[in-house]
């Protein structure tokens, strides 16, 4: 079956005074029907321009060189039993009134920023309607059942929501609202960009938890955004660890974590706490992420690696694949792990 | 003396930047010609005396470059002997106004806590009186007589505005590490503020004033318009309101000799704006109309 | 209406009425304890009219409708007493007249020439304010903006004067001497189409030059306003949902950004009045301005006390109005206002 989302090769620049800032570089992943991708990266690293990119809503400064994002609409396969594709998309093609369908009735997406992704001004009731009256979709009394039912799915109380304006809502509220209302014309993608970051940790708890209860519930693809592995842990299939505009590291998730062999993929892991690990064993990834106008030259990360050598300052790697299913871009793929570890003793 | 040589490395660093600003430049040379116009001009084209009935009602040409009026005198004289009062009007009302601004917006910035919550409100309610009426009434309830005293009268009414933004200015560069250190350090309220914030605030504090003269110039024009400050001699208020007694509003005749003073003041105004104007954006990159 | 609502109101009201009380202060002690007291001045100016001291003082007082015998406290009350009574005094030029009906008829006038000049401006600077901002850097915006700029800077009876020459004498496309008054002599007020036309024949000029001296800074602030309001999160997050551009211009742009418009309508609606003062002597239009520059001129201290009192609170109410409106746009609002 072919990827409810495919993007090849994808460049996305922006023009900055000093120059320009290659944000996202060369990057191609599929995102099969149903799957859940995590992109994971330090600030910088071009994710949440990914992100943007895939429903064109990218500044007017930022501009898509190269590459190209499929989209493939299937018909609800359990129904007729076929996943063929209805429809191929071209996202980069569309423009005017098939790119506004093409947003939230095929891709959704809920932003970084949830607190602030709500109209001060008009209650929750008028910005599900504003939604579901550009689409076309359900209108008064069924839209307020279908409402009801996904604010009930994200645990929240449809009756005190509906009618409240964004600010009597606490954060983890708005957060579900949010995905509430990316769920209401049934997209097939999903792209949620840092869903958790401005919230404290129990409210955290509950929406990963939340999310976990909706993908087993309705059918549809996941982006997770995040710059925490330790939730990508607990909701991704696939994982890709992103730096300086590229995809450095990719695999499933249980590779990800038991056997990653990219230095900084490496270096995230070690920079999450786990119930068995030590104060000592923690340590975080020294330096800080890369000025993506005048970039280091070889490897982006060489700055940062110990392993890197002559050969990581001035040739890029590219990804390769090293197993089924599990890409890295690095020279020393075959023997980071050991010479991290032996690394690691020695310091 | 520490703050005036303060004071002084900061002006020329205004100076330099706005050098390169165009608009800026042009506002900036055009309030420097109508200052020396005023001050040095009247020594070399002194007040005519006499009319001059021979050249009545003339439009502008070589010999009369703004042409001249119904007695037949020059606007060009008229206009370089009238701005005197005015420049020093507004330059007098900015400086006071924004001394007064400083020192309460500050004050109320650092005492904070009721005084400040009762020094803004009063404040508020003042922002919403009718300005130009309350002074037009205050004016000719005092009767003044120089501009002294109107620049002092002007002053009063001007600058609890001001105060306000001063207090939010100050009240922002109050959280900057230096000033919380000096603070700390417990330096005192006044040298904190004279010797740390004013500096700070130099080019602020400039286009608030700036904008203040603005005000200014509008507000004792308008006074000589409704004939409550009877001026003497050729202000280019006197020369509007002599212009308009003549009914050259309704003839269109000698119509360079109500021209001629409104351009004199409109330019004024637009040099002392676009100045100001240049100046925030040197000093504010972000995108901010007015003050 | 919930409690927090009601709360901000409440206290954007008491907030009106202290206003006008600190006003209504400030206009008895102008007359009565300024230096250059006025008091005296008119005294005196009666006695040269040939009055006695003793009449002279009388006269103002009764005039002024307080009792010169009383300790000033007594006075203040009785003045006070008098204003929420609605009596001014009498018109010190033609005593005949009571303060109260010289307004009464000339308020209406203003109210309408200034009031539809605000509304007409309000709305132009934000539909241009926010072209400004939606085509900011092209030629459209640096023309507007300099244009804006410049109206702003230009003190309101420079540009009547400017209009006044250009229409009149310049171009000759109006008969301003007939324009004087604000209705032709002889037309009757009534439901009548002649009224209506000679309404507007009369007052275009003046709202002409309202807009021109409001609409600059109107546009001013609807430009940065909607610049920054274009960053905010929810418009992007509102393109996301597919939401068509006149959806989100409006609602969502257009209504947030006009938000910061209403804190400055206090300033703005004085800033239009004090012009008016200046705008209605020139255009020799019958509104309140024109009476208080009438009394200014002849030194007439009831009609200048009272005409500024109800400058005032014209001014005060409107705000209050402004603000009732903020309060429905904002819902925010309404917290903020039970907060302290």
């Amino acid at each position: 079956m072919l990827a409810t989302l495919s993007v090849q090769n994808l460049t996305i620049e922006y023009a900055a005074r000093r120059g320009k800032v290659r944000a996202v570089r060369n990057v191609s992943f599929d995102v099969q029907r149903g799957e859940a991708v995590a992109l994971i990266g330090e600030s910088g690293s071009g994710k949440t321009t990914l992100g943007l990119g895939l429903v064109q809503l990218l500044p007017t400064t930022a501009k898509i060189t190269t590459g190209s994002i499929t989209y493939r609409r299937y018909v609800a396969a359990r129904q007729n039993g076929k996943s063929q594709p209805v429809r191929e998309i071209d996202v980069l093609a569309l423009g005017g009134k098939q790119l506004r369908a093409y947003r939230w009735q095929e891709c959704a997406m809920v932003f970084q920023s949830a607190l602030n992704s709500l109209n001060p001004v008009l209650r929750i009731e008028d910005q599900f309607a504003d939604t579901a009256k550009a689409h076309g979709y359900l209108q008064g009394r069924a839209l307020r059942e279908r409402a009801y039912d996904l604010l009930q799915m994200v645990r929240l109380d449809p009756e005190r929501v509906w009618r409240s304006f964004p600010h009597e809502l606490s954060g983890g509220m708005r957060q579900r609202v949010l995905i509430a209302l990316g769920l209401l014309l049934e997209p097939q993608l999903l792209i949620l960009d840092e869903p958790t970051t401005a919230l404290d940790i129990l409210t955290q708890r509950n929406i990963m938890d939340v999310l976990k209860e909706l993908r087993q519930k309705l059918d549809f693809s996941l982006i997770f955004i995040s710059h925490d592995l330790s939730l990508a842990a607990e909701l991704a299939d696939r994982v890709a660890t992103m730096y300086a505009g590229k995809i450095v590291e990719m695999a499933d998730v249980q590779t990800i974590f038991k056997s990653p062999v990219h230095p900084y993929t490496i270096g995230l892991i070690n920079a999450v706490p786990t119930l068995v690990s030590t104060k000592e064993d923690l340590t975080s990834i020294p330096g800080s992420p890369p000025d993506l106008i005048e970039m280091p030259t070889g490897c982006k990360f060489h700055p940062r690696c110990p392993l890197a050598d002559e050969r990581s300052r001035t040739e890029e790697p590219d990804l390769v694949s090293v197993a089924r299913g599990h890409e890295v871009a690095c020279w020393h793929w075959q023997t980071s792990r050991e010479a991290l570890q032996a690394f690691k003793v020695s310091a | 003396m520490e703050t005036l040589s303060n004071i002084g490395r900061e002006l020329l660093k205004t100076f330099k930047l706005l050098a390169r600003n165009k608009m800026g430049f042009v506002g900036f040379f055009i309030v420097v010609l109508i200052v020396l116009l005023s001050f040095v001009g009247p020594f070399i084209w002194p007040p005519e005396q006499s009319a001059n009935v021979a050249d009545i009602n003339q439009g502008p040409s070589t010999k009369h470059w703004l042409g001249t009026d119904f007695q037949g005198q020059d606007n060009l004289f008229k206009l370089v002997n009238g701005g005197r009062d005015i420049v020093i009007t507004a330059f007098l009302t900015g400086l006071l106004a924004t001394v007064i601004a400083v020192c309460v917006g500050a004050f109320s910035a650092f005492v904070g806590g009721r005084v400040d919550s009762v020094l803004m409100e009063f404040v508020n309610i003042w922002l919403t009186i009718p300005k130009f009426p309350l002074l037009a009434v205050l004016a000719t309830v005092l009767n003044l007589k120089d501009i002294i005293s109107l620049s002092i009268l002007l002053a009063l009414l001007d600058w609890p505005g001001l105060s306000r933004q001063v207090r939010s200015q100050v009240l922002s560069l109050k959280k900057r590490d230096y000033i919380e250190a000096a603070t700390m350090l417990d330096l005192g309220m006044r040298n904190i503020i004279f010797r740390e914030l004013l500096p700070n605030m130099m080019s602020f504090i400039a286009i608030a004033m700036i904008f203040t003269m603005t005000s200014a110039i509008y507000q004792q024009v308008g006074l000589v318009f409704l004939g409550i400050v009877p001026y003497s001699g050729a202000n280019w208020g006197v020369m509007i309101n002599a212009a308009q007694r003549r009914g050259v509003l309704f003839t269109g005749q000698a119509a360079w000799s109500i021209i001629a003073p409104i351009l004199a003041i409109v330019l004024f105004q637009l040099g002392l704006v676009s100045f100001a104007r240049s100046l925030d954006e040197v000093f504010n990159p972000r995108l901010r109309t007015g003050v | 209406m919930s409690a927090l609502t009601s709360n901000f109101l409440v206290r954007r009201f008491a907030k009106a009425l202290f206003t006008i009380w600190f006003v209504a202060t400030i206009t008895f002690f102008m007359v009565r304890a300024m230096p250059g007291n006025a008091l005296d001045v008119m005294i005196q100016d009666l006695t040269t009219q040939g009055y006695s001291p003793q009449d002279a003082r009388d006269r103002a007082a009764a005039l002024l409708s307080i009792n010169l015998n009383q300790p000033i406290h007594e006075q203040y009350f009785a003045y006070v007493g008098n204003v929420l009574r609605g009596d001014l005094g009498k018109s010190y030029r033609s005593p005949s007249l009571r303060v109260s009906d010289i307004i009464a008829a000339v308020l209406p006038w203003t109210i309408f020439s200034v009031g539809v000049s605000l509304v007409i401006s309000f709305v132009l600077g934000i539909a241009l304010g926010t072209i400004m901002a939606y085509t900011r850097d092209s030629w459209i915006d640096h023309v507007l903006s300099n244009l804006a700029a410049t109206l702003e800077a230009i003190s309101p009876y420079l540009i009547g004067l400017i209009v006044f020459l250009l229409l009149g004498p310049v171009w000759k496309l109006v008969p301003i001497a007939h324009m004087r008054g604000a209705l032709s002599p002889g037309v009757q007020v009534g439901f009548t189409s002649e009224f209506f036309v000679d309404v507007i024949n009369h007052v275009w000029v003046l709202v002409l030059v309202y807009v021109l001296t409001s609409v600059g800074s109107w546009m001013l602030i609807m430009k940065s306003s909607t610049v920054s309001t274009l960053g905010e999160d929810y418009v992007t997050a509102a393109r996301a949902r597919g939401l068509p551009d006149s959806r989100i211009i409006t609602a969502y742009v257009g209504r947030n950004a006009t938000l910061p418009l209403f804190t400055r309508l206090a300033i703005q609606i004085g800033f239009v009045v004090g012009g008016a003062l200046l705008v209605e002597s020139l255009f020799t239009y019958r509104g309140i301005g024109f009476v208080l520059a009438g009394a200014l001129y002849e030194r007439d201290y009831p009609i200048m006390q009272g005409v500024f009192l109800i400058i005032t609170i014209a001014v005060v109410l409107a705000n209050l109005l402004a603000d009732f409106l903020y309060g429905y746009l904002d819902p925010r609002i309404r917290i903020v206002g039970e907060g302290n």
